[in-house]
């Protein structure tokens, strides 16, 4: 540990001189935007004269920057959220949920009482029962059960706390998603990041508020509404920043033109719009003006936060990062560098968890360890990075996917499939969560002999939403947005904290 | 002087305006008593849950026993009555509300005196019909000499506005320059700045307001830009939504919408069509589309997905959109109980969904029913078909035949096949069964028809499928082969006669085919009554006939298709809002707070049409009005654009509401453009929209209209104009959606090769209303600037400002391309009169010294810069053969240009 310390301490000096010509421009508090004529209006260092002018013409900092921090109603534990969803469903029994009586039954008919009423995608007739296709050990001092499907995942598994009950009501992907990250399996309601930034604002006005990071080849089944604003003001919606291409739609400038070009573009822009604000007095013209200084701003910071060719070697290292590509490795390093910088919820979707056993790589043995894989590194280093920087006591870090897996291997449509794979599930399976608030090395809930239902300490998706809500100080049944004649909330009219999992 | 015209005018209107009256006044339920039950009541006593059998939804249950025995409210006797008692107890346990700050005094004092009044229980505003009213006496009469007012007063409207203005101490402001009028009443009616022709005539005299009005609402642009508002109501995209979201061929209801609003269909019409087109008697092509309003719901074809679900899920969403779009009304929590405010109760939502519920469509992967747009030859084909029926069968018969030439309905989906044995349903949508494979189809009404239609492919020769009636044991009603197809075909099976309703026993049998492979793959059954005039010569032509138009590869569209009598649906309350816990069935229904259902209408989506547009309906009307208005001026005169209901903003100007509303059903006869232009010739429209620090403290909002709004343009808006100032503006109209530039790897869908392959020529520069709409990833900058994916009806965008947006204006290159080529039309000039004339071509006013000064030395950095690099010129200027430093920087202020905020606005 001491050695990681001076390895940062070493990091930041370095980074500091590299980052003097950089800084200049992007200073919390400099003189303006990087010494632009006109100087920021309300932000920086001119605060103190825009407070003034604003309390003079009545309109709040919202108005002006609707990204602008706000204190959240009670006491919060954390201050960021860094979300990891795998799409597509991981299995819970090949990773965290082990049942060896599954083990037994391996190969067995499916008993008819559980198959009685419920409904599954691919699931035809009468199935067998599939047992763990990994070896389960009790690791850590709490002693809790990981697969060596994740062999670097059970040296941090003492920092997290299980949920082993969790349980859905939407057993396809594309509802599902929407459910477990807007409370609504319909399109058209706000995601968490959004109701999060809407109600917190973000740290870093050089950054948007609420990022999203994709791996996978894909995004998730339910499109970007997984991220989008809904009923919300669109500004709260997550921003995807892409590894390839622009980090962000149309964040370089053009080619040819220069910085200084574009700096002297936005002050003329600027000092023409300061004109018209002298003729019409709309404060929206001031906004425009803010806005600009913001996005010449976002144009340095977010080439340079999605930047990880800087990092040290050992940071790499520990992430396993492949600088240029898309990967879960690289999003979870630049997860940390955004909290870091004060972006207030990170989103990361990992798409190709849909085990269903319909060739190689779909299947709940070999295709599942690859994907577990490429999580297990970076999803070990990213909680010991953040704890190194102290960073994971500000930060939820909340795991899962949109729902769990079978405990009896598909059959699609009544056919014998040529690898094992698993149907979707709704009933049980498996999410964690990590950071401050949080119960270190807890487990709550769990499941029947064979990993179908949950028996005991059961949790909805409205609760994980309650309980991400509590800690970052909200009281979920008290956070609501006015649509459409009445109260809005992300838990709909249900939710409950999950009190067994804080600490 | 001022001040004492104001109190003249105030008393002269006093009586139609809502003011407070003195506390010895009777109390007024809607306004006074209603608010305070909805924040602080009926959150516990209401629509979701009735604490200890106490209600204050509807009347009856206000005043009913509650689980005491006795009412909670006793008319005429407050302090008897427990529900002010509890009000004003101290003990927290029992004082109401419960666990919740106190009830203020003054609001205690109230419901007080309205008890001891009688508690006489009102209706909310908006569900009694707007009452005839006198525009209200003006200058003239009361005696206003005031050049203000005088100026300011332009038509009807104005009155309503002035009075309002007055009792808020404020005054108009001047009217606005007719360069700035010019622009403005442009940009809202078409979408387009003016062009300039049309602009040199209005400002130069020769051309009047009402000219210029007349003008730009007689263009077709005026239809693309109305368009985009109504296409958010109608969630119209070019894609099905939900995981795998694929294309689907809508356009030509987008194509619809815009001649309907071009030809200025009336309203009444235009609401019966796409509600209801297909139940007009013999509807026409264009009604049949416009019942594609509908099918703009989404379609789930993720594999395992059940279709009945999302068939319910459209329906639900049929019923919620309906009432969003034309009675302001949020059904959508009545689904899973009373509404929580509202008179609207739990069954009523299913009674409305009852008209719904019996459409064709049935969340199919093809979409059916499709509505066929045949060629020429196949018109021919269809016209010699449909006079054979004519001739030797009845009107019955011809209708059954000219509707599935149209839209190939009825038909059984393969979807209802059930009991499978050695098959299955092919990614839950094709039937496929495998060698000795079964399934059934049950209760069948086959038309006593003597042949079966079967739409199918197949990959594999060989098969042998028979049809028995019943069981395996039945006798057979049909036996085919099946061999391989080219894709889709329908094809004609020979089938033994059936008079009552049957189960269809499936078998196929291939030896030949290894284990767990599909014999084929079919999409549905139908059965039409048999051809008539048979043994007649030149039947065996027309069946030919028939087969060929069944066969041919047309474009489609989705529509809706009522159910045959056989078909129909029963509907049923679903408990808690779950479509699988289905409760008492019900009938169709309006609900009955709102106005009465007549007679003659059908208890069908017809009839819930006419209901719709009754002019005894109070709230389609005002809805109308009330959106249009917000269109002009960035706010509803009733603010809560969505929602009318009692918990809504009570209307800023409930007396223009009525009037506005009245006027449009019965003075213009549902004209959407006279509408229009009554709102844009007012004088409140015609202000300028300056404002000062004074103004705007007195009303940020501008809900008083003492200046006219200052809107940020829309995004398509901001698309257009850019392209149209720099003439790249494509005035191509109509047809599929296009794909202008946009960035590589936007698109990455699941389980999709589709892709987004840029449109070229004309196609590249068309109006942003034409622009393919993915649901799952809209185009980028659109979204960008607050358009939605549209999954969803969007009632109101709510507009934002933010750093993306300014990106987007200055990097995006297509923005760079425009400012391109509107900088080659200024250059070859003195670079002052160069960005001089820039200037007022994209801004239509001329330029101040201090803007000049600001681009001119924007030119002076930039044409140094270029001219320090070749390589940053040629980087810069991709689009040009030969550039040069000059065109390069004049580019740069063309961009700057381009986003300033009086660009992006309507000012």
């Amino acid at each position: 540990m001491k050695n990681n310390l001076d390895r940062l301490i070493q990091e930041k000096i370095q980074r500091e001189l590299g980052a003097q010509t950089r800084r200049h421009f992007i200073q919390k508090c400099a003189t303006g935007m990087g010494g632009l004529a006109l100087g920021s209006l309300f932000l920086g260092c001119d605060a103190f004269k825009g407070k003034q002018e604003k309390k003079q013409l009545g309109f709040s900092e919202r108005d002006l920057n609707p990204l602008a921090p706000l204190a959240p109603p009670f006491g919060p534990k954390v201050k960021n959220v860094i979300f990891l969803h795998m799409a597509g469903a991981p299995s819970q029994l090949e990773m965290f949920d082990y049942k060896p009586e599954l083990q037994k039954l391996h190969d067995q008919d499916c008993p008819q009482s559980l198959l009685e009423g419920k409904k599954f995608a691919f699931i035809r007739g009468t199935p067998k029962l599939l047992g763990p296709q990994a070896k389960f050990e009790k690791v850590g001092e709490s002693g809790n059960w990981v697969s060596d499907n994740l062999p670097h995942f059970k040296s941090v598994v003492d920092e997290v706390a299980f949920l082993k009950a969790v349980h859905t009501d939407q057993f396809n992907h594309g509802p599902a998603q929407l459910f477990m990250h807007t409370g609504s399996p319909r399109l058209g309601r706000p995601s968490l990041g959004s109701w999060i930034t809407y109600g917190l604002g973000s740290e870093n006005q050089n950054l948007p508020g609420f990022v999203v990071l994709t791996s996978g080849g894909k995004v998730p089944s339910a499109g970007k509404s997984v991220w989008g604003s809904g009923f919300l003001p669109s500004v709260y919606q997550g921003v995807q920043c892409r590894s390839q291409g622009d980090p962000v739609l149309y964040i370089e400038d053009p080619q040819g033109m220069s910085r200084t070009l574009k700096k002297r573009t936005i002050e003329a822009i600027n000092a023409i719009n300061k004109e018209e604000y002298a003729k019409y007095g709309d404060p929206e013209i001031l906004a425009r003006i803010n806005q600009y200084e913001m996005a010449y701003r976002m144009q340095i910071a977010v080439p340079d936060v999605m930047n990880i060719n800087d990092e040290p070697d050992y940071i790499k290292e520990l992430y396993g990062v492949e600088p240029g590509k898309e990967s879960f490795a690289n999003n979870c390093l630049l997860a940390r560098k955004l909290v870091e910088d004060g972006v207030r919820f990170v989103q990361l979707y990992d798409w190709g968890w849909d085990a269903h056993g319909t060739a190689e790589e779909t299947s709940v043995d070999i295709g599942l360890r690859s994907k577990c894989r490429d999580i297990d590194r970076p999803m070990t280093a990213l909680l010991l990075d953040l704890k190194q920087r102290g960073l994971l006591e500000e930060t939820l870090v909340v795991w899962g996917g949109e729902f769990g897996r079978t405990p009896m291997q598909e059959n699609r449509e009544g056919k014998t499939m040529g690898f094992k794979g698993r149907d979707h599930h709704g009933d049980a399976f498996t999410m964690w969560m990590a950071g401050g608030g949080i119960r270190k090395g807890a487990s709550h809930g769990q499941t029947d002999a064979i990993g179908f239902s949950g028996i005991d300490g059961r949790v909805s998706v409205h609760d994980v939403n309650a309980t991400i809500l509590h800690l970052l100080g909200f009281d979920h049944e008290q956070f609501t947005f006015q649509f459409q004649g009445r109260p809005f909330r992300l838990t709909d009219v249900e939710g409950e904290v999950i009190r067994e999992v804080l600490a | 002087m001022l001040i004492g015209i104001t109190g003249i005018v105030l008393v002269a209107i006093g009586t139609i305006l809502w003011v407070t009256l003195p506390s010895s006044e009777k109390v007024d339920f809607s306004t006074q008593i209603k608010p305070i039950l909805n924040n602080k009541c009926i959150s516990c006593h209401g629509g979701v849950k009735k604490n200890a059998g106490f209600s204050l939804l509807f009347e009856e249950e206000a005043f009913a026993a509650t689980e005491s025995g006795t009412p909670a409210i006793l008319p005429g006797d407050a302090s008897g009555s427990e529900f002010i008692r509890r009000l004003r107890e101290k003990d927290p346990e029992l004082r109401m509300p419960y666990q919740k700050p106190p009830l203020s005094d003054e609001e205690i004092e109230l419901l007080t005196r309205w008890i001891d009044q009688g508690a006489e229980w009102g209706e909310h505003w908006a569900y009694s019909l707007p009452q005839k009213i006198d525009v209200p006496k003006t200058s003239q009469e009361a005696g206003l000499g005031s050049n203000t007012a005088s100026t300011f007063i332009k038509n009807d409207i104005d009155p309503f506005i002035l009075a309002r203005m007055e009792e808020h101490q404020l005054v108009p402001s001047k009217p606005a320059e007719t360069n700035t009028l010019a622009r403005r009443v442009a940009l809202d009616l078409t979408g387009l700045p003016p062009d300039q022709e049309l602009f040199s005539a209005f400002t130069g005299g020769t051309l009047s307001y009402g000219g210029l009005v007349d003008s730009l609402l007689s263009r077709s642009s005026y239809g693309e830009k109305w368009a985009s508002w109504w296409l958010d109501l109608a969630r119209y995209a070019d894609t099905k939504g939900y995981e795998r979201d694929a294309g689907r061929s809508m356009w030509a209801y987008r194509d619809w919408v815009i001649r309907a609003l071009n030809r200025d269909m009336p309203y009444d019409e235009f609401t019966i069509a796409q509600l209801a087109g297909d139940l007009l008697p013999d509807p026409s092509i264009d009604q049949l589309i416009a019942t594609a309003f509908h099918r703009n719901t989404m379609n789930n074809d993720e594999g395992g997905t059940e279709d009945e679900e999302f068939r319910t899920a459209s329906v639900i969403d049929r019923v919620n959109t309906t009432f969003e779009v034309w009675q302001s009304t949020t059904m959508g929590c009545v689904q899973c109980h009373s509404h929580p405010y509202d008179p609207f109760r739990h069954d009523e939502y299913y009674r409305l969904m009852a008209f719904f519920n019996n459409t064709r469509d049935e969340d199919t992967y093809n979409e059916d029913p499709n509505l066929y747009f045949f060629g020429d030859v196949e018109k021919a084909k269809i016209e010699k078909i449909k006079k054979w029926v004519t001739a030797y069968g009845d009107s019955t018969l011809l209708k059954q035949y000219s509707d599935f030439l149209r839209f190939k309905e009825p038909v059984y989906q393969a979807h209802l096949s059930e009991d499978f044995v050695n098959g299955e349903l092919a990614d839950t949508k094709w039937l496929a069964l495998w060698d000795n494979g079964s399934c059934k189809l049950k209760n069948i009404d086959t038309q006593g028809a003597t042949s079966m239609y079967l739409y199918y492919r197949s990959g594999i020769d060989g098969t042998t499928m028979t049809i028995k009636k019943g069981n395996a044991q039945g006798p057979i009603l049909a036996r085919f082969g099946i061999d391989k197809t080219q894709g889709n075909i329908i094809r004609r099976i020979p089938f033994k006669k059936v008079d009552e309703k049957v189960t269809l026993h499936i078998e196929a049998n291939n030896n030949a085919i290894p284990r767990e492979t599909s014999t084929s793959a079919i999409t549905w059954f139908a059965f039409l009554p048999d051809l008539p005039g048979k043994g007649k010569p030149g039947y065996q032509e027309i069946l030919s006939l028939f087969l060929e138009v069944m066969n041919v590869q047309v474009p489609t569209l989705p529509i809706m298709v009522e159910n045959p009598d056989y078909m129909k649906r029963s509907t049923q309350v679903f408990e808690r809002g779950n479509w699988l816990l289905k409760a008492d069935t019900v009938q169709a229904k309006t609900p009955e707070v709102l106005n009465e259902w007549e007679a003659q209408w059908n208890k069908d989506r017809m009839g819930l049409a006419q209901w719709m547009v009754s002019k005894k309906n109070p709230l389609t009307a005002r809805t109308l009005v009330n959106r249009v208005w917000h269109q002009l001026f960035g706010r509803g005169l009733v603010a809560t654009l969505e929602d009318m209901g009692t918990q809504s903003d009570p209307p800023s100007h409930p007396a223009l509401l009525d009037w506005l509303a009245l006027r449009f059903m019965n003075d213009h006869g549902w004209s959407i453009k006279a509408l229009i232009k009554d709102i844009v010739l007012s004088g409140t429209y015609r202000q300028s929209s300056e404002s000062s620090p004074g103004l705007f403290q007195k009303d940020p909002g501008n809900q008083w209209y003492a200046r006219a709004p200052r809107m940020r343009l829309s995004a398509e808006q901001i698309r257009d104009q850019a392209l149209a100032i720099s003439g790249l503006l494509s005035t191509k109209m109509y047809g599929p959606g296009v794909m202008p530039p946009q960035p590589e790897g936007v698109w990455q869908t699941v389980y999709s090769n589709e892709q987004w392959v840029e449109s070229k020529g004309a196609d590249k520069n068309r109006r942003a209303v034409y622009t393919y709409l993915k649901r799952t990833s809209p185009y980028p900058s659109f979204l960008t600037f607050d358009a939605g994916s549209r999954e969803v009806c969007t009632v109101r965008r709510t507009v934002t400002n933010t750093p993306l947006q300014a990106l987007v204006t200055l990097n995006d290159p297509v923005y760079l391309e425009a400012a391109y080529h509107f900088a080659r039309t200024m250059q070859g000039k003195d670079v002052s009169q160069a960005i001089s004339d820039g200037y007022k071509k994209a801004l239509y006013s001329e330029i101040t010294p201090g803007k000049l000064e600001a681009l001119r030395q924007l030119f002076e950095t930039s044409l140094l810069e270029f001219q320090n690099s070749d390589e940053a010129v040629t980087a810069f200027l991709p689009f040009e053969e030969r550039p040069d430093a000059t065109l390069a920087a004049l580019t740069v202020v063309a961009n700057a240009i381009m986003n300033l905020d009086e660009f992006l606005n309507k000012v």
